[in-house]
């Protein structure tokens, strides 16, 4: 027990801090979640590779940057990266849907649960094969190794006398582009009315003239994308880092605001990362000032907030009444 | 051999709720852990109101008890689900268990290296039998336990924990079978087949989900408190942790989804090609017979980037198992959906025991 924890919730340039460093968090949990909510938006396919995706994304960027650092600006290397990452993430979720996934949306959804389990087992274990001959690890040499942000990100800036971390800027910046992205491509474009066609109805869409399947390749390659891009904004943050146990280490916290934001609803899941990563900085804040010595105190209260959520609201956040009965 | 046991009884137990009704119960290994977690905290003394000194089966089938009412608990709130919701739900409860004794400083200074029965307390293995009658009990565990000399058959320590946790085991497997193959059983697999019927012919699915969840639970507690008990150590990372739940997985798809049986061969399978590819370990394996038997010409032939025919084969096989077993764990959900024993009894037209007798008879005609 340090201090009084009453005054270090109602100063306001903490409180300021707090929903910065939540905002960041929130960006961080949307990134993860945003490529697995589409999927099963569409799809209905709870994809189990996803963390393995994301792993693989911050890997690549991580080996973009390390190979070409110091030829360009930090900045524009990140950019290269995070699309490096995206396109072959993405190649690979696009060979996942048509060499797999694709020969089972005809049988019951547990079974596409357990292939992706299955391709995740794969992939990880890939990568650390790979890993292991190349020696990137221990963590240590890679963890200096993706440190290529520029120092400028490490600094903070006075914001009314709350200090923000550039870092912690950029990647609400770059979270609420790629929302915003996201968010336009399916209500501004003509494919993206195609995709909610299909996820609406994906048999009425089909009688239309869509091709589905296509429809289904290109938006499971998205979300692997975004997953790969996820990857290599996670690589820069100093709690996730790049290693083979993020996959299971993003996995997680990505159905955790996906269910909690009701599965398949995009919206939802944008609110659930937002509460999700608010809940984390508060509870880490909470951690900080010593009020509770229980180190594990975020972790748990997002898997508390799954279950509370299911236990109130099986639907989730806004997800659609009836999704329950599959 | 007996990690086959422990965690085949897991692999069943997970089956017996899975395979059989239908719902993905993806957070198991709560039970699991909690089975294992009560067995060693017993043994330490850290279970109020049950001394250190308690018997082993006592603690086991307390940690078994234990197991089945937190499966009441988490069902009651789960069994609203269904489908992927109840997967992720039931994940969701073993993660909060999981960060829980990962980080709870009750248990020990370090709790993420979990926690283990000291050898002052307990310098003699655990034993399986009847409590309190000595000769009927036989002490289990690595590198310890009881010998015995039974007519002309001498069993060494190892063969004994072997027996013993064999003993167990299908003492819960034909617990099991008894269920399954009972019209409670029954009703299960009406549940998964169509269970808005099975609730129109007038059964409470709701209580026989339930009912079948906590008796799941029972086992997987049972096989987590012989797993630690053979091991006198348990860690979150190895009993809690929701991938312990896809092992389970695993050696079911593997074995046959819903033969009460199969998990254990799955399991077999599993551990058989782990140790086939693992450098250490008894049974020979791979990679040195590779050594042995290729040439040297050809482990120093160059392959890619001046890695060689030897080094790629270090790389790709040594302790890799888990990669090829993903490969054919795949393989299996695509194109084997019955499993090794689903498998066989398709082609046998039965259970292997019923049918295989027959099926010898015609070979030999």
């Amino acid at each position: 027990m340090t201090g009084l924890p009453v005054a270090a919730f109602t100063d306001p340039t903490t409180l300021f801090e707090l929903f910065v460093s939540g905002l960041a968090k929130a960006s961080l949990y949307a990134m993860m979640a945003l490529g697995l909510t589409l999927i099963f938006g569409l799809l209905g396919v709870l994809n189990f590779a996803h963390g393995s995706l994301t792993m693989l994304g911050a890997y690549l960027a991580g080996v973009v940057m390390v190979t070409f650092t110091g030829s360009a600006p930090a900045l524009l290397l990140f950019l290269v990266a995070a699309i490096v990452a995206g396109v072959f993430v993405g190649g690979v979720g696009a060979a996942m849907e048509v060499g797999l996934i694709r020969r089972l949306y005809d049988r019951p959804p547990i079974y596409q649960i357990l292939l992706t389990f299955g391709v995740t087992l794969v992939i990880d274990e890939l990568a650390r094969i790979v890993v292991l001959f190349y020696g990137v690890q221990p963590t240590a040499d890679w963890r200096t190794a993706t440190q290529t942000k520029p120092v400028s990100m490490g600094e903070s800036l006075d914001v009314l006398g709350a200090s923000v971390g550039n870092l912690e800027l950029f990647q609400i910046a770059w979270g609420v582009l790629t929302v915003a992205a996201v968010w336009a491509f399916l209500n501004r474009t003509r494919y993206g009315l195609v995709v909610r066609a299909g996820t609406e109805d994906d048999e009425m869409a089909a009688a239309l003239g869509i091709d589905v399947r296509r429809v289904f390749t290109v938006v499971f390659a998205l979300g692997a994308a975004l997953a790969g891009v996820a990857g290599a904004l996670l690589m820069w943050d100093s709690v996730w880092g790049a290693s083979v146990p993020l996959a299971s280490e993003t996995l997680l916290p990505a159905f955790v605001v996906v269910i909690v934001g009701g599965l398949g609803s995009f919206r939802g899941s944008v609110l659930a990362a937002l509460l999700v990563g608010m809940v984390d900085a508060v509870m880490t804040h909470v951690f900080d000032l010593g009020i509770v010595t229980f180190s594990g105190l975020s972790e748990l209260t997002i898997f508390l907030i799954l279950v509370g959520v299911l236990v109130v609201r099986p639907q989730g956040i806004s997800g659609l009444a009836e999704v329950g009965g599959h | 051999m007996i990690a086959v046991f422990y965690f085949g009884l897991f692999a069943m137990s997970f089956d017996f709720i899975s395979g059989y009704t239908g719902y993905l119960s993806f957070g198991h290994a709560a039970f699991y852990g909690t089975g294992g977690y009560f067995v060693v905290l017993v043994a330490s003394g850290k279970i109020p109101l049950l001394p250190a000194g308690t018997p082993f089966m006592v603690s086991l089938l307390l940690a078994g008890v234990l197991a089945a009412l937190l499966a009441v608990l988490i069902g009651t709130v789960s069994f609203r689900l269904s489908g992927v919701y109840f997967a992720m739900i039931t994940l969701g409860f073993a993660q909060v268990l999981y960060v829980l004794m990962r980080d709870w400083d009750y248990l020990g200074s370090n709790p993420r290296d979990g926690v283990s029965v000291s050898n002052d307390l307990h310098p003699e293995g655990f034993e399986i039998g009847v409590p309190f009658v000595d000769q009927l009990s036989f002490a289990i565990g690595p590198l310890r336990g009881d010998e015995l000399e039974l007519l002309f058959l001498d069993f060494g320590a190892t063969e004994v924990s072997y027996y013993m946790v064999g003993v167990v085991v299908l003492v819960c497997y034909l617990a099991m079978q008894r269920m399954v193959h009972s019209p409670f059983g029954r009703v299960l697999v009406a549940i998964r087949e169509n269970e808005e019927r099975a609730r129109a012919v007038g059964y409470d699915t709701f209580r026989y989900k339930l009912a079948a969840f906590a008796a799941s639970g029972f086992f997987a507690g049972i096989a987590g408190g012989l797993f630690a008990g053979y091991r006198r150590s348990v860690t979150p990372d190895n009993s809690l942790y929701f991938l312990v739940s896809g092992d389970a997985l695993l050696a079911s798809i593997i074995g046959g989804f819903g033969t009460l049986a199969g998990p254990l061969y799955g399991r077999l399978f599993d551990r058989t090609v782990r140790e086939f590819l693992s450098k250490t370990g008894g049974g020979g394996g791979l990679l040195p017979l590779l050594r042995e038997y290729v040439p040297t010409s050809v482990l120093d032939t160059p392959v890619l980037n001046g890695m060689t025919v030897g080094q790629g084969i270090e790389t790709f096989l040594n302790g890799h198992a888990a990669l090829y077993l993903g490969v054919v764990f795949v393989v299996f959900v695509l194109y084997v959906p019955g499993g090794l024993l689903g498998s066989v009894r398709d082609r046998l037209g039965g259970t292997v025991a019923k049918r295989l007798p027959d099926y010898l008879a015609n070979l030999r005609r």
